[in-house]
């Protein structure tokens, strides 16, 4: 079972935090309308491919959005508020800190479990390393699954080797299959009738049989065994 | 303490930290010996130094095997510089490391313990759901409680196996979270835009954030 996972990017913040650091933009002045932009391509990008999987971005794609448009009011008059003044991008950067604060950590985190592994106790031998589920990591961008998308679509299907095609049977089709058989054969035990046939055969053999049961032309006659029965054409069948 | 007595001790320490499969506590050493032996029951303090005593005497004499102090007890371990050698005996794989989202959410809830799912999701951005039931199946954090908050959600801290798991004898091992301060300071950032911002807004929160 493989869960693919179709974003390079750990999640909106680690995009974000990418995209800064990439276009070398000082974290303290994010140019907020072009990092907007650049964000929005991204998603997109994203959105064709995982529409699930972009949700998480379009939260702060609409925040980033949000505080483009509040850098873009007038700024009220200094004196009409003190508590305005403050830079919308503020709790932006904070959020993008906070959280590269535990990405550090996680990496902390990585060495000390790296170390702690080489270190062995006993009972390692005896209780087998518990079969936990692996995610299999495969290093690939959106792109090459877009590609792999194409090839399949594009490529034309090959020949099959067989075609095997479905012969269906109406329950109608096999009632008269039955009446045929059984004034050939006289009395025929029901798993005659069906030797070698498929499923759905021998369904709407059944099925058939008990109509024609109801209809007083078929009659069971013997029910000796436990699973399987002798049929006869009936009176009405003449 | 007498020469014997001490040599008693240790052995005692020995023989039960090499039985167990899961770090024994110092208390209950003290217990067991208190049980069983006709001396007077030794204190945690006389454990830890038994302990010590007895790293000092495989280090002295080349011993492979090494006491750790892990999830508030004692385990005996190989040393490090014995590993290719194990993991080519016991045939396994190195130890799969856990996947980023993971780490991430593990290292967010060792900090912010109790969490919730809600605090959490805030700081990476992404919900935490999958990333915690991962979590929660490895064993490495449980719920530990209801919060207050609307909803009464639920609470998630590490677990003693997260201790072992990392060789932390207790939460108070883990590294200092790398304060806002000392990030800013990174020569990454504008030293020079850092100290504004600190002034503009930021200084109230690194208090309150400095752990």
């Amino acid at each position: 079972m493989y869960r693919v996972k179709l974003r390079d990017f750990d999640g909106p913040l680690d995009l974000l935090l990418f995209l800064i650091q990439r276009e070398e933009l000082d974290i303290f002045d994010i140019p907020i309308a072009r990092i907007t932009d650049e964000y929005l391509t991204h998603v997109r990008r994203m959105e064709a491919v995982d529409l699930d999987g972009v949700a998480d971005f379009l939260l702060l794609a609409a925040y980033l959005i949000s505080i483009k448009v509040r850098m873009l009011l007038p700024k009220p008059a200094p004196e009409a508020s003190d508590q305005e003044t403050e830079d919308p991008r503020l709790a932006l950067v904070e959020r993008l800190l906070e959280y590269r604060r535990y990405k550090e950590a996680a990496e902390r985190l990585a060495t000390i479990q790296e170390l702690r592994a080489a270190l062995y106790t006993r009972g390692s031998a005896s209780a087998p390393a518990r079969a936990e589920p692996q995610e299999v990591l495969i290093n690939a961008s959106v792109y090459h699954l877009i590609r792999a998308l194409r090839r399949v679509l594009t490529e034309a299907p090959e020949a099959p080797a067989l075609v095997i095609r479905a012969r269906d049977c109406t329950v109608e089709q096999q009632q008269q299959f039955v009446i045929k058989a059984l004034t050939v054969g006289r009395d025929l035990e029901f798993s005659r009738l069906i030797r070698g046939r498929n499923r759905i055969f021998v369904i709407t053999t059944f099925l058939a049989i008990l109509e024609l049961i109801q209809r007083g032309l078929v009659v069971l006659v013997s029910t000796a065994f436990d699973d399987d029965f002798v049929l006869a054409l009936g009176a009405s069948g003449g | 303490m007498d020469k014997s007595t001490q040599g008693r001790l240790e052995a005692a320490v020995e023989a039960l930290i090499f039985a167990s499969d899961v770090p024994v506590a110092a208390s209950r050493i003290v217990a067991v010996i208190g049980e069983v032996m006709a001396e007077p029951a030794p204190d945690a303090d006389a454990i830890t130094q038994a302990v010590e005593s007895l790293n000092a005497r495989y280090d002295a004499q080349g011993h492979v095997l090494r006491i750790r102090h892990w999830a508030g007890g004692y385990r005996m371990t190989t040393t490090a510089e014995m590993a290719p050698l194990l993991e080519v005996f016991l045939r396994r794989e190195r130890r799969r490391k856990l996947t980023l989202p993971l780490m991430e959410t593990l290292a967010i809830l060792c900090y912010r313990q109790p969490a919730s799912r809600p605090d959490v999701s805030h700081v990476r951005g992404v919900d935490a759901d999958y990333a915690l039931r991962k979590l929660l199946d490895i064993g490495l954090v449980d719920v530990v409680g209801r919060s207050e908050a609307v909803g009464r959600p639920l609470l998630y801290g590490t677990t003693q196996r997260f201790l072992e798991e990392f060789g932390l004898p207790d939460l108070d091992a883990l590294p200092n979270l790398r304060g806002i301060e000392e990030l800013l300071s990174d020569p990454s950032f504008s030293q020079e835009k850092a100290r504004l911002f600190m002034l503009q807004g930021l200084s109230g929160a690194t208090e309150a954030e400095q752990p």
